[in-house]
């Protein structure tokens, strides 16, 4: 019953000074997808050509079974975008945007707009010019969320907010997905919100997609191995290692292909396993673009 | 029936295994009884606000473990084993003896040495309640 | 193309706007009275002011809401909702148009029914009058269009150069026309096949300008 919310198929886009390449992934309906990049990674021109605000040189796109861009205008009937870079008109008030986002969308939900309000700490009469910046991300977020739509995409919705608007947020964001015909496609630096709540993750980095896969794939995959080797040993062979540091008698190996075999295969050649510790999304994130960017794929 | 569960961000440890873990406790205490219905995997997911692949990873997990039962479509309850809360509580003490087990052969303490610790430690504890009461 | 998101998109820019509207119309309306004081000087200033304040308001409505649309990021927000380019390109061309019809109409028709009342004095300026009328409006559709495309304070300056300078060159133009200027000296309307075949070709101008912006929205393929 999965239909895929999101579909992208080899999309590329050039630019001057920077090219997206053959982009790939597949969000299926009510789950939520993290998108991790550097900045300058391609987070939003990605997600501007799934909006069908960029329209792709190659590539296809489908985003809720319209085809992009040339279905826009039907496909964003469903979706509640918010991006870092969008403002809202200053010189309105905050009831103003509500009222004109309610004379569009068939679906506003007026009390569940009331209790955002209340629970984002908004004023709806204030005029969006005298908000603070957090409190513009959420107001934006506030007329996205208060529509029900089927798709939410939002660019760096976290970012710039203090902890408690933070948490707030995450936890409408969740709630969207208690419908599990609704689906959440967010981009962020913040990896801990990242890997908290998604349950896919992306990597970008320099506009290619370097890995997707399921969030608890990517925790299970990756490890960072403590060995003691005895001396004039050499370093066990264990598969996908990324990274290698620590000293010669104590190196600590960043493996991305983990399996809990791994370790008799490396006590078997005389090293003993001090710890196996896990990463963080961050830690892996970094792991993963750093080793591209020397080479370094044993 | 919403007994939250608590996620800790600084504990270490996988967060599918903390849930994993907090439910085995419930059922152990008797908090959440066999057969009773526990909160799908969406709804824990949003009242924990995490992800719900992780949710449903430690109720795939606990299932295999018989300590829940999915039904398909129409949610999750607690394994109607009458055994199960009982077998929890002696599974996670078993757990507990191990590690003790493992410290006292760091510290080098003969089985001898380690009972008579146990026998203190138990001493220790009745004395205590024991000086609560008469508080 | 979805009319009532149009309609919604062209409200929300007049809403935004209003004050710049009743600026111009209560710009307008002085200049008028200055005209309608009756003397020769005064009519001078008067159709200056006009002039300027009509290509004021055009400008300004029109930096307004596309080049300022794109500086202040609201352009985002916008295209976020049910639209296509078609819907945003109708919806800018209408609500700056509209809006600037608004002063232009009552300006228009008011220097008319000054120079047509009291009957006889000046009558015969009435068909200039109008010829320049409509080149103002040629004016700001080219200014109001290339505004839309290029989203740019700079193109769209330069276009309200080139709309001013026209003018004063149409201005000078149909002025020296033989058969217009004689009867700019008359006391009653002459309408002459000239004026129609100039009539014709303004309203054409404005036809092709619009088109022309549908054009060239329709090949834009990065919308931010």
């Amino acid at each position: 019953m999965n239909d895929l919310s999101v579909q992208f198929q080899g999309v590329s886009k050039k630019y001057r000074h920077f090219t997206l390449d053959n982009i790939s992934f597949e969000l299926p309906a009510g789950s939520i997808m993290g998108f991790i990049g550097a900045n300058g990674a391609g987070k939003s021109t990605t997600i501007r050509i799934l909006m069908g605000l960029v329209h792709q040189d190659k590539g296809a796109v489908r985003v809720l079974g319209h085809a992009m861009p040339a279905e826009q205008a039907a496909a964003k009937l469903d979706i509640g975008f918010v991006s870092e870079d969008m403002r809202l008109y200053g010189a309105a008030s905050l009831a103003w945007h509500m009222e004109f986002i309610r004379s569009i969308y068939p679906h506003w939900d007026q009390p569940y707009a009331e209790s955002l309000l209340k629970r984002f700490d908004l004023k709806a009469e204030q005029k969006i010019k005298g908000l603070s910046h957090g409190q513009r991300v959420k107001a934006a977020l506030l007329l996205a969320l208060a529509r029900s739509p089927r798709l939410l995409v939002l660019d760096e919705p976290t970012t710039g907010l203090d902890p408690v608007a933070r948490h707030e947020v995450i936890s409408e964001l969740m709630a969207v997905l208690a419908d599990q015909e609704r689906t959440i496609l967010f981009s962020s630096h913040n990896t801990l919100d990242v890997e908290q709540i998604s349950d896919q993750i992306t990597f970008i980095d320099r506009g290619r997609i370097i890995d997707s896969a399921d969030k608890e794939v990517f925790l299970d995959r990756w490890r960072r191995l403590r060995l003691v080797l005895p001396p004039d040993a050499a370093l066990p062979r264990v598969p996908g290692i990324v990274e290698i540091g620590g000293s010669g008698r104590l190196p600590v190996l960043t493996t991305n292909s983990f399996e809990p075999a791994m370790l008799s295969a490396c006590q078997s050649t005389g090293a003993t396993v001090q710890a196996v510790d896990s990463m963080t999304l961050e830690e892996i994130f970094v792991a993963n673009v750093q080793s591209r960017r020397e080479g370094q794929t044993v | 029936m919403h007994s939250d569960l608590v996620i800790s961000q600084s504990d270490g440890r996988p967060m599918y295994l903390q849930i994993m873990e907090q439910i085995r406790q419930r059922v152990a205490v008797g908090e959440w009884v066999p057969g009773e219905e526990i909160p799908s995997i969406r709804q824990l997911a949003v009242a924990l606000r995490v992800s719900v692949i992780t949710v449903k990873r430690a109720y795939l997990e606990l299932e295999r473990e018989g300590v829940i039962v999915t039904q398909q479509g129409k949610g999750s309850i607690v394994a109607p084993d009458p055994e199960l809360s009982p077998r929890l509580y002696d599974q996670e003490f078993t757990e507990h003896l191990d590690q003790v087990v493992r410290l006292a052969a760091l510290l080098g303490l003969t089985p001898e040495e380690l009972a008579a610790r146990l026998r203190e430690a138990s001493e220790r504890l009745t004395t205590g309640r024991v000086t609560k009461e008469t508080l | 193309m979805n009319y009532s998101m149009v309609k919604i998109l062209i409200m929300k820019d007049w809403y935004l706007l209003r004050w710049a509207i009743l600026a111009s119309l209560a710009g307008g309306v002085i200049s008028l009275g200055i005209i309608a004081t009756g003397n020769k000087a005064a009519f001078m200033l008067g159709l200056i002011l006009l002039v300027t304040v009509l290509i004021v308001a055009g400008a300004h409505i029109a930096s307004t809401t596309m080049v300022t649309e794109r500086k202040e990021q609201t352009l985002a927000f916008i295209m976020s909702l049910p639209i296509s380019y078609r819907e945003y390109t109708a919806a800018k061309l209408l609500a700056n148009l509209l809006m600037f019809l608004v002063p232009w109409l009552v300006l228009t028709l008011g220097s008319i029914a000054l120079l047509a009342y009291p009957p006889g004095k000046s009558m015969g300026l009435i068909p200039f009058t109008a010829l320049m009328s409509v080149e103002i409006l040629v004016s700001t559709c080219l200014i109001v269009a290339v505004a839309l495309i290029s989203e740019s304070q700079g193109w769209t300056i330069g276009a309200i150069l080139v709309g001013n300078v026209a003018l004063n060159f149409v201005g000078y133009w149909v002025a020296h026309i033989a058969s217009i200027a004689k009867g700019m000296e008359g006391s009653s309307v002459q309408w002459t096949p000239a004026a129609s075949a100039l009539l014709l070709a303004e309203f054409a101008t404005i036809a092709l300008i619009l088109g022309s912006a549908f054009f060239f929205q329709a090949r834009k393929k990065d919308f931010l």
